[in-house]
């Protein structure tokens, strides 16, 4: 069976992250090892040292508050010194440290993790899930970012999956991926809209499809709204209580913190089914002069709650307005209605999204699997020719240029179909004039220093003339993933200029070497035993195929000599593969895994010519 | 390249890839796109999704495609460009206004319809435009305003009668007072692509005066100005070849033989000449394949029987 190489998709999500594949032209979800389809997004330091990642860190969460991270996803690609980061640092209950430039580094134990680091880990323990499913390696993936990225948030998300040893085929839009999966083996002609509301992330994207073409028509989101926000709701109001209560702020006490933010999210959930429900959380302070513990034992009911949230909902449908008016589409024009992400469970949710869409939401989409399963069909759609699937994506943001008086050029509007380009050209301003600066800058505000920086490039090298005369093409690139590319060319003499690109946010390439480099040496021995664990796989895979084939043959061959012969074989490899697989000794696996292969060949080869 | 290139892609779709890159610096957007000059936003956007079928990179994923991914790479941006373009009323305008013989198309095919065609503009468009002249004379910025129209007037005038320079300064000056206007910005490029054509074309008559009094030196960074400044100037890209040639600089020549191969791909003497140079460089099979080409194009020109016999043995 000479198989394809496995591709798979992956939704890196705030709360949870999602690995799919198409298999046999149908997408589906791949079941962690742990049993399930969701692995929440969760990196813990234990006390042993280790690094665990998924259920296993979340359940040990409440005993290690400060050396458990959740959420990342929310501060990657990000600077630190960012309005909205500040903000959040302060609700957090691990710690958080400046990088070198501007990024943010958390600190787990004595050692500081890049965002990229971490993210990199959550999708590691996803690659290893998929190749448990395969029984092989995997290494092409596609992850999937929110609509709403920038270039710096975005570049990291591939940072991370490189350094889990993925090759990311392309960072793809979550509303987008949503929609491909929607669209899956259906003959879809309109438009339709994706509303989705993650644990950490706002998106709506309007799109019209028809013949195998998706094609966005507009898109529009907030980074900072989604189910973390609701809960953050919930937690203000509890500790809030408790303080006019006890006079104790709870929230300066990061085991208490965890355990209320555990409450509140278990809380809200329970609210999307019951009306109400009691948030009991027992020994939850003990007062500083001594005295009896405190308990925290209230009751919260869906009204209590919609009220809690009802600006964030509200925040949401703005956000469609917006979008739809900028798509030129009106409500009645949508043929469907998709909702993602878990929080469109909350009926609040639901109703404000139907009475603004004066429509029933689509129903049959699993609003937490099927931007992995979308990921997983464009994956496949890019590595298999058969495919007939174009996927028409567009630059979230507008890019643009800082100019004079700190105002913005813009370059390319939001909206625009990617990939694209755009020349600008740009002038020297004094006589010999070697340098010029340029500041890239994303987002809508037309005062520069509202916008996202994604960098400062600075055109060296220029010729002697002047001012004026020497005129510089700079061209701006964004490539189908969203990413920002700068080069530049003198106008006159058609002669390339050099960049100089300063990174803020991100890793810078250097970095991103190191920890590459770093992660070789360690991965040396981890990859032996690595290489042990998918053969090991790949041959438990083949006993079992074996092992079902066996009985065929036996019927197949009636007891003829040769058949009993093959059989008697059969039995004995399969017993050398279980002792190899028990020995863990890479040459002896490799070796099992020839004999079986030949095996399988073998019994396949008899049981056609018989004709079965 | 050409059509010979050995490229995951088969000839009907390099054909169509060349035929579409050829056309990549035409100022036409209509043309570009395939829909007749005027058609409407819809149209423009039904085209823009039929083509992208067709010509979006992600289409060939992981292929080799040689030469071809630069084109298609441009293709497609160009695509985008025609679709942003027309298909959004207010960029359609500058556009139109910014290229008048488009307009002129335009305003011919979409006559000839006029009759089927309803009453283009509703009610509620014209109290739309109505209320925006309003909102725009309470604006403060108004006598801004009427200096940049002033000015983007008069660039419009100079676009006309293509005098691209003039067009330039005016644009320059509402650019001072306004550095945010869309429509100057919008234009500006525009006639910046016009500035660039008739400067390819002053650049190559001034390297035809300097090599008529000898002044090789001269005509040759004259020459490459006019390559540079149009990749599609031909006639540019040719000469720039044979006088490097004759300078003794065959790899620079095969380059530049290979730009005018590139602007005209139909031209059996270029194919010829470029040919020759690479097969002097020892580029044996690439020479061959663009006498092949040039064989296949007219077998029967000139060009090609003088150099036959020399080019045959490959
Ligand atoms: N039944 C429910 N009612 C209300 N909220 C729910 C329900 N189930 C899950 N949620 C919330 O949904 C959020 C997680 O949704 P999801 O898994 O779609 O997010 P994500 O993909 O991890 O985040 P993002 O897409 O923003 O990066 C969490 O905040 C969770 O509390
Ligand atoms: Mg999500």
């Amino acid at each position: 069976m000479a198989e394809r190489e496995p591709v798979i998709g992956i939704d890196l999500g705030t709360t949870n992250s999602v690995v799919a594949t198409v298999q046999s032209g149908a997408p589906l979800v791949i079941r962690g090892r742990s049993g399930s389809n969701l692995m929440p997004s969760v990196i813990a330091l234990a006390r042993s040292g280790k690094l665990l990642v998924g259920q296993i860190a979340k359940r040990q969460a409440i005993t290690n508050p400060t050396d458990t991270v959740y959420a990342s996803k929310r501060l990657i690609g990000r600077k630190f010194s960012s309005q909205q980061m500040q903000e959040a640092l302060k609700g957090l209950p691990y710690v958080i440290e400046p990088g070198e430039h501007d990024d943010i580094k958390v600190k787990l134990g004595d050692k500081q993790y890049s965002l990229p680091e971490l993210s990199g880990l959550v999708l590691r323990e996803l690659k290893l899930d998929a190749e448990a499913h395969f029984g092989r390696t995997v290494k092409k993936a596609i992850i999937t970012v929110p609509a709403y990225f920038n270039d710096g948030q975005r570049q990291a998300t591939k940072d991370a999956g490189r350094i889990a040893g993925l090759e990311v085929l392309r960072i793809i839009n979550e509303p987008t991926a949503a929609a491909l999966a929607y669209g899956f083996g259906k003959n879809i002609n309109g438009k339709i809209a994706v509303f989705d509301l993650g644990g950490g992330t706002f998106d709506i994207s309007v799109m019209e499809i028809g013949n195998g073409v998706f094609d966005v028509i507009a898109t529009g989101g907030d980074t900072f709204l989604g189910g973390e926000d609701f809960d953050n709701a919930v937690i203000e109001w509890l500790a809030a209580d408790f303080e006019k209560e006890h006079g104790i702020t709870l929230k300066k006490d990061r085991m208490a913190l965890q355990r209320l933010k555990d409450a509140a999210e278990k809380a809200k959930i329970e609210l999307s089914t019951a009306r109400e429900t009691q948030v009991n959380l027992p020994f939850i302070s003990t007062p500083t002069g001594g005295g009896s513990a405190l308990h925290l034992q209230k009751t919260l009911t869906r009204d209590k709650l919609e009220q809690l949230t009802a600006t964030l909902v509200e925040r949401t449908i703005t956000l469609c307005e917006q979008v739809l008016t900028e798509a030129k589409v009106k409500p009645v024009d949508l043929r469907e209605m998709i909702l993602v992400g878990g929080m469109t469970r909350m009926p609040r949710v639901q109703e404000s999204v139907k009475a603004y869409f004066r429509r029933d939401p689509c129903k049959g989409v699993h609003p937490e699997e099927v931007v992995a399963l979308g990921a997983a069909v464009q994956a496949e759609a890019l590595t298999n020719e058969a495919s007939d699937v174009v996927l028409l994506d567009v630059t979230p943001q507008s890019l643009g240029v800082a100019i004079a008086g700190g105002y913005v050029r813009r370059l390319i509007p939001k909206n625009t179909t990617v990939p694209t380009s755009v020349t600008e050209v740009f002038n020297t301003s004094r006589d010999n004039q070697t340098t010029v600066k340029i500041m890239v800058l994303q987002g809508e505000s037309d005062v520069a220093h509202q916008n996202e920086l994604l960098g400062e490039f600075i055109l060296t090298g220029l010729r002697l003339a002047k001012r004026g005369e020497v005129e510089i093409d700079v061209i701006f690139d964004i490539n189908s993933e969203g990413l920002v590319s700068v080069a530049a060319r003198d106008r006159e003499t058609g002669q390339q200029q050099s960049i100089q690109v300063t990174a803020s946010g991100g890793l810078t390439q250097d970095e991103l070497k190191k920890i590459l480099e770093d992660q070789a040496d360690l991965m040396l021995e981890a990859r032996v035993e690595e290489e042990v664990k998918t053969k090991r796989l790949e041959l438990k895979s083949l006993m079992n195929e074996v092992g079902e084939l066996m009985p065929q043959l036996q019927q197949a061959t009636q007891g003829s000599e040769f058949g009993q012969d093959a059989l008697g074989k059969a039995l004995k490899a399969l017993e050398q593969a279980r002792l190899a697989g028990e020995s863990a000794e890479l040459k002896k696996v490799t070796d099992s895994i020839d004999t079986l292969t030949r095996t399988v060949s073998l019994f396949r080869g008899v049981l056609q010519r018989i004709g079965r | 390249m050409a059509v010979e290139e050995k490229v995951d892609l088969d000839d009907v779709r390099k054909e169509e890839i060349l035929a579409l890159d050829a056309k990549v610096a035409s100022n036409n957007l209509f043309e570009f796109l395939g829909v007749p000059s005027g058609a409407s936003a819809d149209e423009v956007r039904a085209a823009f999704r039929e083509a992208s079928r067709k010509f979006h990179p992600d289409k060939y994923f992981g292929k080799n495609l040689g030469s071809f991914r630069g084109k298609l790479d441009r293709i497609f941006k160009r695509l985008v460009e025609a679709n942003q373009t027309l298909s959004d009323p207010e960029k359609r305008e500058v556009y139109l206004a910014a290229n008048p013989f488009v307009r002129a198309a335009a305003r011919a095919t979409t006559n000839t319809n006029a009759a089927f065609k309803p009453e283009a503009r509703t009610e509620t468009e014209e109290a739309r435009d109505s209320e925006r002249r309003q909102r725009l004379a309470r604006h403060p910025y108004l006598a801004k305003a009427t200096k940049v129209q002033e000015y983007l007037s008069k660039a419009k005038e100079h676009v006309g009668r293509q005098e691209y320079s003039q067009a330039v300064t005016h644009l320059n000056n509402a650019a001072q007072i306004d550095p945010l206007h869309a429509e100057v910005k919008a234009m500006m490029i525009e006639v910046r692509k016009g500035a660039d054509l008739v400067r390819s074309e002053s650049s190559f008559k001034h390297a035809l005066e300097a090599l008529n009094r000898g002044d090789e030196e001269l005509a040759l960074q004259a020459l490459k100005t006019a390559v540079n400044a149009n990749p599609l100037n031909f006639k540019a890209a040719h000469k720039t070849s044979m006088l490097l040639e004759r300078r003794g600089d065959a790899r620079e020549a095969a380059s530049f033989a290979l730009k005018a191969v590139e602007a005209a791909p139909r031209n059996v003497e270029f194919r010829v000449h470029l040919a020759r140079l690479l097969g002097e460089a020892g580029m044996k099979a690439m020479a061959k394949k663009h006498f092949d080409e040039a064989v296949r194009i007219d077998p029967d020109h000139p060009e090609v029987k003088k150099h036959g016999k020399k080019l045959w043995p490959f």
